[in-house]
């Protein structure tokens, strides 16, 4: 069971990372501060953006604030499965077949424009991701710890593109998008000289052991019966939802249950309350939904059924233990 | 759900102005669910469209039952007739087809409304509860508040109208509901006070009074005696004497019966009030040889199953305009005056009855005989029962004696010489009209009553033969009413012949006689024997405290302390009952958060304290190990106060009575 000392000790820490990824990357603290809740959750990121918005500023500002190495894959469709993982190649000066990382080898990979690569490579980055390990003629070479893959998706511009399946979606645990800056915080980038985007500025706050530590305490946090069966009856509302194909899968609500515990925790707290449960849950269970050929074609968002369902059920009553 | 609330409300509401009628509980309650019909028609055409056609409906059906009343009307006024109509007939009216269809369009019209409302979203209170209001009042005007004499009714449909508010219409009425239950409140309370006041809406119409010319009955009685065995009526019901005419009015020559008649029930009081102890006796009646205007009854009629029967209010005499046809059938409700003999002992006779009294030239031999027999007599009792005795000595009854009550044929009936025709004989005509006379000269308001004796029971019927036929000489009391004697000769025993031959045994010891008659050397019928005497009744109950004032005091007083407890309890609960304590006034003020929102969410909208406390709820709720808590209540105060300060001022009239919080969870 983890107390409040090392929660308020949490929460300070990701206030820190937080203040120092939003120096580089302006007025974007929520998509800052559920980046930095995959992180400690042990999960992967999924931003669905037009060009320029500031993805790759974000992951490298992680990757700065952190003090652990950051790495950036453009995807293509002629990039190789070893493009990404790394490969064995001949060290002529040593004489031995010797393995080279890939960039996935970083606490930090920014994998952009997924969806455009050929499916075996999304594949062979997919199973690192899960994995956290590369195996290189039967040699398994493991990623550093901890370990987040930030990848983008772009979605229009939709041609000549292998859209990812659905059972490779479920591997990421939040999706979310940054989208454009308030009028005044486009106008604080736009200024000469301000510090928006200068990712060299970035102070390390912390350093990837510590984050590491507390990634595995955050599991520990009090999670109430009755906020568990609210997740529980959210997975069964989108599975009774007439305009999903496909709900919520039980891995699915774990990982709601996980991302709870370290949102609660980056908000001080050293249990979860639905709130929790509610302001995370649309970057964690929308992308894992599918919608009927219907819906589709009326137009309806997962991101909109969500918020029916999370409107229909009702939160756990307080009630004294 | 609340469709059965609906039909619920307007059960009691119709079966309530049912009571006004006599009989009419089936029909109004089959016409308070007309409303449903509506609903299904409501399912084919527009709901506006259905309720009128049930109503036109309705009103074809009441124009063609009221159109057998007055053929003759224009077609245009007969369904308006309906309603004086109603006004001026017996109470509770008859159930006949023309005095039912006023109360049966009432009916059909509010349920109609009320039921079409509740299936539209939002009136689904306010018209039910106008509807169930109508009702009540329709019901309390008609029969002068009797309907609903502690507002019991009225008590339970305020908490039938308070539970639709609770249980059906969870969406909030369009009317507020505390607006709703004050102007309920009101209307009850203006109609149980009404009677008192007393406002009767029959006063506003007047009601036909008819003048019937009939023949003297005495004279008959001597032609039933000698008819014998003809059978005449048969009644079911309770041994009591039937009335057939009462006789009041005597001019020296013959009894006169009342000459104006209305309508039974009409606002009238008789000239002499009820007496102090009655009793209520209904009886079903066949005619079956019986002819004449004279309808029998028992006591003084209270209700008659006939629309067109008249009473005279003074005496209760019925009649039937257009003559009794053999095989009518027919039920009278009567009171029936049983004082005890004890009461009447030592009972007065008002001094303002001279029409009881009066004696147009009134012959002095008749006038001393009367002074004479009654010289030692001290109360009005004691001087009737002497009389009684008086005119019962020596003489005989005689089917075939001269017919008459004169002076003339009197004197020769008391005073007459051996074999002069008549002399010591009579029929009833001659003992009651005897008594009736020498009992005015001493001051007795007293009156003939022409009827027929109680007869046995035979097959669950009274056969009511001519030979059953007599007459009866009645004396008034204060405060006990019209009470009979029986000076018919030979009628010796009856229930009160034990005081009574006290009373003469007394008067025998302390006197000797009166000249003209051997009431003194007559013995004792009996030996004088101890007679217990009667419970004392009671005395009349005065005006009884009008309990049903605290009722709605009480519910108030009682909704209090149920909320105040709820109150302390959710105090003692920690910040979980804090935050209960800020939803119930959240409900209170009408604003019931969706279940799907959360603590914080809520308690954001009512500033710091809002949120604060929502920290402190959800820590209680979902932390493990909540240790001591920081005191909460008095943000849930703060809280409690910024939500009050925004309601509605009648969500702030009832804030501390209002019953929703106690059916929350």
């Amino acid at each position: 069971m983890i107390d409040t000392g090392e929660v308020s000790a949490f929460r300070d820490l990701h206030a820190r990372l937080g203040d120092a990824v939003e120096s580089a990357v302006r007025g974007k603290r929520d998509v800052v501060d559920l980046v930095l809740v995959a992180m400690f959750a042990g999960g992967h990121v999924l931003l669905e953006d037009v060009p320029g918005t500031g993805k790759t500023t974000l992951a490298r500002a992680v990757a700065g604030a952190l003090g652990g190495v950051s790495r950036r894959v453009q995807f293509t469709p002629d990039l190789l499965p070893s493009d990404v993982t790394g490969t064995s190649v001949y060290d002529p000066q040593t004489g031995q077949i010797r393995f080279r990382p890939g960039p996935v080898f970083a606490n930090v990979v920014l994998a952009d424009e997924i969806n455009r690569a050929a499916a075996k490579t999304q594949s062979a980055l997919l199973e690192v991701m899960e994995e956290r390990t590369v195996t290189v003629d039967g040699v398994g070479h493991a990623v550093p710890d901890p370990f987040l893959v930030v990848a983008t998706q772009n979605p229009i511009d939709l041609d000549g593109t292998y859209r990812l399946p659905e059972a490779q979606l479920d591997r990421f645990m939040l999706r979310t998008s940054i989208g454009y800056p308030s009028v005044d915080d486009e106008l604080d980038v736009l200024r000469p000289g301000s510090g928006a985007g200068r990712i060299a500025d970035v102070p390390a706050v912390t350093s990837p052991r510590e984050v590491s530590a507390f990634s595995g305490r955050l599991s520990l946090l009090h999670v109430a019966d009755p906020i568990l069966r609210y997740i529980s009856s959210l997975g069964v509302g989108t599975r009774s939802d007439e305009r999903l194909r496909l709900g919520t899968s039980t891995r699915g609500l774990r990982t709601l249950v996980r991302c709870a515990q370290v949102y609660a925790a980056a908000k001080g707290r050293h249990f979860v309350v639905p709130q929790d449960v509610q302001d995370i849950a649309d970057p964690v269970l929308a992308h894992r939904l599918v919608l009927t050929r219907e819906s589709v074609l009326a137009g309806v968002t997962t991101s909109e059924v969500l918020a029916d369902v999370l409107s229909r059920v009702p939160v756990p009553k307080p009630s004294a233990q | 759900m609340r469709y059965a609330w609906v039909a619920a409300v307007l059960l009691v509401g119709s079966l309530q102005l049912a009571r006004a009628w006599d009989g009419a509980f089936v029909y109004f309650g089959l016409a308070a669910l007309a409303g449903f019909a509506a609903l299904l028609l409501a399912r084919l055409v527009p709901a506006g469209l259905a309720g009128l056609a049930v109503v036109v409906l309705a009103m074809a059906g009441g124009f063609l039952a009221a159109r057998g009343a007055s053929p003759e009307r224009d077609p245009a006024w007969v369904l308006l007739d309906t309603v004086p109509r109603l006004l001026t007939a017996a109470r509770p009216a008859p159930a006949t087809p023309e005095l039912l269809v006023p109360g049966l369009l009432l009916i059909v019209g509010v349920s109609t409304a009320a039921v079409l409302s509740v299936a539209k979203r939002g009136t689904a209170l306010f018209v039910p509860a106008l509807g169930a209001a109508v009702l009540y009042v329709s019901a309390a005007l008609l029969t002068t508040g009797r309907a609903d004499r502690h507002g019991l009714v009225a008590l339970a449909l305020v908490v039938l109208l308070a539970l639709g508010w609770l249980v059906v219409d969870r969406h909030g009425p369009v009317l507020p509901p505390a607006v709703l239950s004050t102007a309920l409140a009101a209307v009850t309370l203006l109609a149980v006070v009404l009677p008192a006041n007393g406002f009767e809406p029959r006063r506003l119409v007047t009601p036909p009074v008819t003048g019937i010319a009939v023949a003297n009955p005495l004279p008959q009685l001597a032609a039933w005696a000698a008819q014998g065995e003809t059978e005449l009526l048969r009644m079911r019901g309770p041994e009591v004497p039937v009335r057939l005419v009462t006789l009041s009015r005597y001019s020296g020559a013959s009894w006169e019966a009342a000459s104006t008649y209305g309508p039974l029930g009409v606002v009238d009081a008789p000239d002499l009030p009820t007496g102090g102890k009655v009793q209520d006796a209904s009886v079903d009646l066949r005619i079956t040889g019986l002819r004449g205007e004279w309808l029998p009854g028992v006591g003084k009629p209270q209700a008659v199953s006939l629309s067109n029967a008249m009473v005279d209010p003074d005496t209760g005499s019925l009649v039937v305009a257009d003559g009794l046809e053999p095989g009518l059938s027919y039920t009278v409700r009567g009171v029936l005056e049983t004082p005890a003999d004890t009461d009447l002992a030592e009972a007065s006779v008002p001094s303002e009855a001279t029409r009881y009294t009066a004696l147009p030239r009134l012959p002095f031999t008749l006038g001393e005989y009367a002074r004479q027999a009654t010289r030692n007599a001290r109360t009005p009792y004691e001087k009737a029962v002497a009389l009684e005795q008086v005119v019962r000595l020596d003489r005989r009854p005689d089917a075939e004696a001269p017919v008459g009550s004169s002076y003339a044929r009197l004197e020769t009936f008391l005073f007459g010489n051996p074999g002069e025709a008549g002399a010591g004989a009579g029929t009833a005509e001659q003992f009651a009209s005897a008594f009736a006379v020498l009992a005015r000269a001493v001051g007795l308001p007293t009156r003939v009553v022409v009827g027929f004796q109680p007869v046995p029971e035979q097959d669950g019927e009274r056969v009511v033969r001519a030979s059953d036929a007599t007459a009866w000489p009645e004396v008034y009391f204060s405060g006990w009413g019209w009470v009979a004697f029986d000076p018919v000769s030979g009628n010796g025993s009856g229930p009160s012949a034990a005081s009574k031959r006290e009373v003469l045994n007394r008067l025998a010891s302390t006197t000797a006689t009166p000249t003209p008659t051997s009431l003194p050397s007559v013995p004792p019928l009996v030996q004088p024997t101890a007679v217990r005497p009667d419970e004392v009744a009671a005395a009349p109950a005065g005006e009884s405290f009008p309990f049903w004032v605290f009722t709605p005091v009480l519910l108030l007083v009682g909704l209090y302390v149920a909320r105040t407890s709820r109150r302390v309890r959710l105090r003692a609960a920690g910040p979980v009952g804090a935050w209960h304590e800020v939803l119930d006034s959240l409900q209170l003020a009408g604003l019931r958060p969706e279940p799907s929102r959360t603590v914080p969410d809520i308690g954001r909208e009512w500033g710091e304290a809002g949120a604060r406390l929502a920290v402190l709820v959800d820590q209680a709720a979902f932390a493990p190990r909540p240790g001591a808590h920081q005191p909460s209540w008095p943000l849930a105060r703060q809280v409690r106060k910024a939500v009050r300060r925004n309601a509605s001022w009648w969500r702030r009239a009832v804030w501390a009575v209002d019953p929703r919080p106690l059916f929350r969870r």
